[in-house]
């Protein structure tokens, strides 16, 4: 039996730490999304024959509406600082062991590259919609670089999907965060929700249906490196081993990550029960347009992916900041 | 340059909370907020209980966790080796809180990280923390490790003195002695 009895306990780390709250959360699955929809229509635009290379991007919606996700992301982590007045400070140096110094950095990088394909791959027709003379040049001089550009954003995508779950582990104080298979967990479920918001936006079948196949092999690999992660933890020393306990717990504390893990295991397969059958009804092939049905289902599954990979994140982050090194 | 570290003799503190108060009205630390704690840790069955008085503070840590988290150098070691926070280049992103394994940081009602300081300024003049100056029971010892001849150096090697947390690999710079209460950290 142990009894503690504290004098002199700040709120924000006794009786849990309370650190980062809802507003990490929403960052880290903006940030994912963007990642994935990047690296997604990056696959979808170099599927394409190398020649000819103008105007033949297939995925033009995708990079800005990635965009427009990752600025609206960053603004939730600068609405969660202390002091952002401060945050130029960011900015005069680089700490490589910090994970923060490399978000700092690396989401303006990713936005530069992200602007870059947009300009790149917007079409002909709809240039004038840039306004700016200086622009409708740039994107004119870009368009032929949309293959190198593409590989890029590919790359960036990689990085921010991997950096949203790298932030996470790199905290040695914190028992469920501290594994490196968190950081390949998140990149996969970024992958996945990248995946199906594109599945969600396409407008031509052929993309809907190609993202619905991809999306089936990254839902898989989630459900394995989920199993994986909980089973690495199990497997571990105490700390470890008690960090996971919120998720098989049915005390009210700790009932919400049972709840969160079930809905989890719900929603992906589920959604994959569903992409299998997209599959089936058009295993000899895709053949002109699809029915108001059809998209109405694609699109369900897109969303339960989505709303997994949410609730994969919250819970995540919140269940971390129970869990300690210490007992206490 | 010192090597500063503080010794706490568990067996000696009689709990009165001095240093708890010493510290916030030293730093000026708002209302709600503690750069020091006590822990009253009671272990055992009855009859057989065995009770603890801790004292809690930043160990300012060789292997920091909290200067590596830091985005902008605003944790930093000190000349002194102790670790310090520029409040002025902090910008509350938290990350250093997470990082420690200790729970010694907390976020000011400014926003910013803060922590105990081994009162930085004092040492300047000096003198000791403020929590050592005023501890009644002489509980808290202060003083350079490098120093073969201080009261810390001789204490930590006549009682094989015990950091918390050992195998978080941070090599805390405060110790604690309490020869009856094994396995309390």
């Amino acid at each position: 039996m142990i009894e503690l009895s504290i004098t002199g306990t700040n709120a924000i780390t006794f009786p849990h730490l309370e650190v980062w709250d809802w507003r990490i959360v929403i960052y880290l699955f903006l940030g994912g999304l963007s990642a994935g929809m990047l690296v997604m229509c990056s696959i979808a635009n170099l599927r394409i024959p190398k020649q000819p290379v103008e105007e033949l991007a297939q995925c033009v919606r995708a990079p800005f509406i990635a965009f427009i996700i990752l600025s609206v992301g960053a603004q939730f982590i600068i609405l969660d600082l202390g002091a952002p007045f401060n945050l130029y400070w960011g900015y005069l140096t680089f700490q490589p062991l910090s994970l923060m110094s490399w978000g700092t950095w690396g989401v303006p990088a990713v936005l530069f590259a992200n602007a870059l394909y947009i300009l790149a791959v917007i079409p002909n027709e709809q240039r004038h919609r840039l306004r700016f003379p200086f622009l409708i040049k740039i994107s004119e001089k870009l368009v032929p670089k949309m293959r190198p550009i593409a590989k890029l954003n590919f790359a960036m995508g990689i990085f921010l999907g991997i950096y949203t779950g790298v932030l996470l582990s790199s905290f040695a104080a914190i028992p469920l965060w501290n594994n490196a298979t968190l950081s390949i967990l998140f990149l996969v479920s970024a992958l996945s929700s990248g995946a199906a918001m594109i599945v969600i936006i396409a407008k031509k079948a052929e993309i809907k249906f190609l993202f619905t196949k991809i999306d089936i092999w990254l839902i898989v690999a989630e459900l394995v490196v989920i199993a994986l992660f909980f089973y690495g933890l199990y497997t571990s020393t105490a700390p470890y081993k008690r960090a996971i306990e919120p998720f098989f717990s049915l005390t009210s504390e700790h009932f919400i990550f049972t709840i969160a893990l079930i809905s989890i295991f719900l929603l992906l397969p589920l959604a994959l029960r569903i992409k299998l059958g997209e599959l089936k009804e058009f295993e000899d092939g895709f053949h002109g347009e699809f029915t108001r049905a059809q998209i109405f289902r694609m699109n369900f599954a897109a969303i339960l992916v989505l709303t997994g990979t949410l609730i994969l994140r919250a819970a995540i982050v919140y269940a971390g900041q129970l869990t300690k090194l210490s007992f206490y | 340059m010192p090597r500063y570290v503080m010794v706490i003799d568990v067996e000696r503190c009689i709990g009165c909370m001095a240093c708890v108060i010493a510290c916030k009205k030293e730093n000026g630390v708002a209302d709600g907020y503690f750069r020091t704690r006590v822990v009253e840790e009671v272990r055992g069955e009855f009859p057989y209980l065995r009770m603890e008085q801790r004292s809690e503070l930043c160990n300012h840590c060789e292997i920091a966790p909290c200067i590596d988290a830091c985005p902008t150098r605003a944790s930093h070691r000190a000349k002194d080796g102790t670790v310090q926070i520029e409040k002025k280049k902090c910008i509350g992103c938290k990350a250093c809180i997470l990082a420690c394994p200790y729970d010694a940081r907390y976020s000011t009602p400014e926003g910013v990280a803060d922590k105990c300081s081994f009162c930085e300024h004092r040492l300047k003049e000096g003198k000791s923390p403020a929590c050592v100056e005023t501890c009644l029971g002489h509980s808290r010892i202060f003083g350079d490790l490098d120093d073969p001849n201080s009261e810390v150096s001789q204490l930590i090697k006549k009682y094989d003195a015990s950091v918390r947390l050992e195998f978080a690999g941070t090599r805390p710079r405060v110790f604690y002695i309490n020869k009856k209460f094994a396995g309390g950290l």
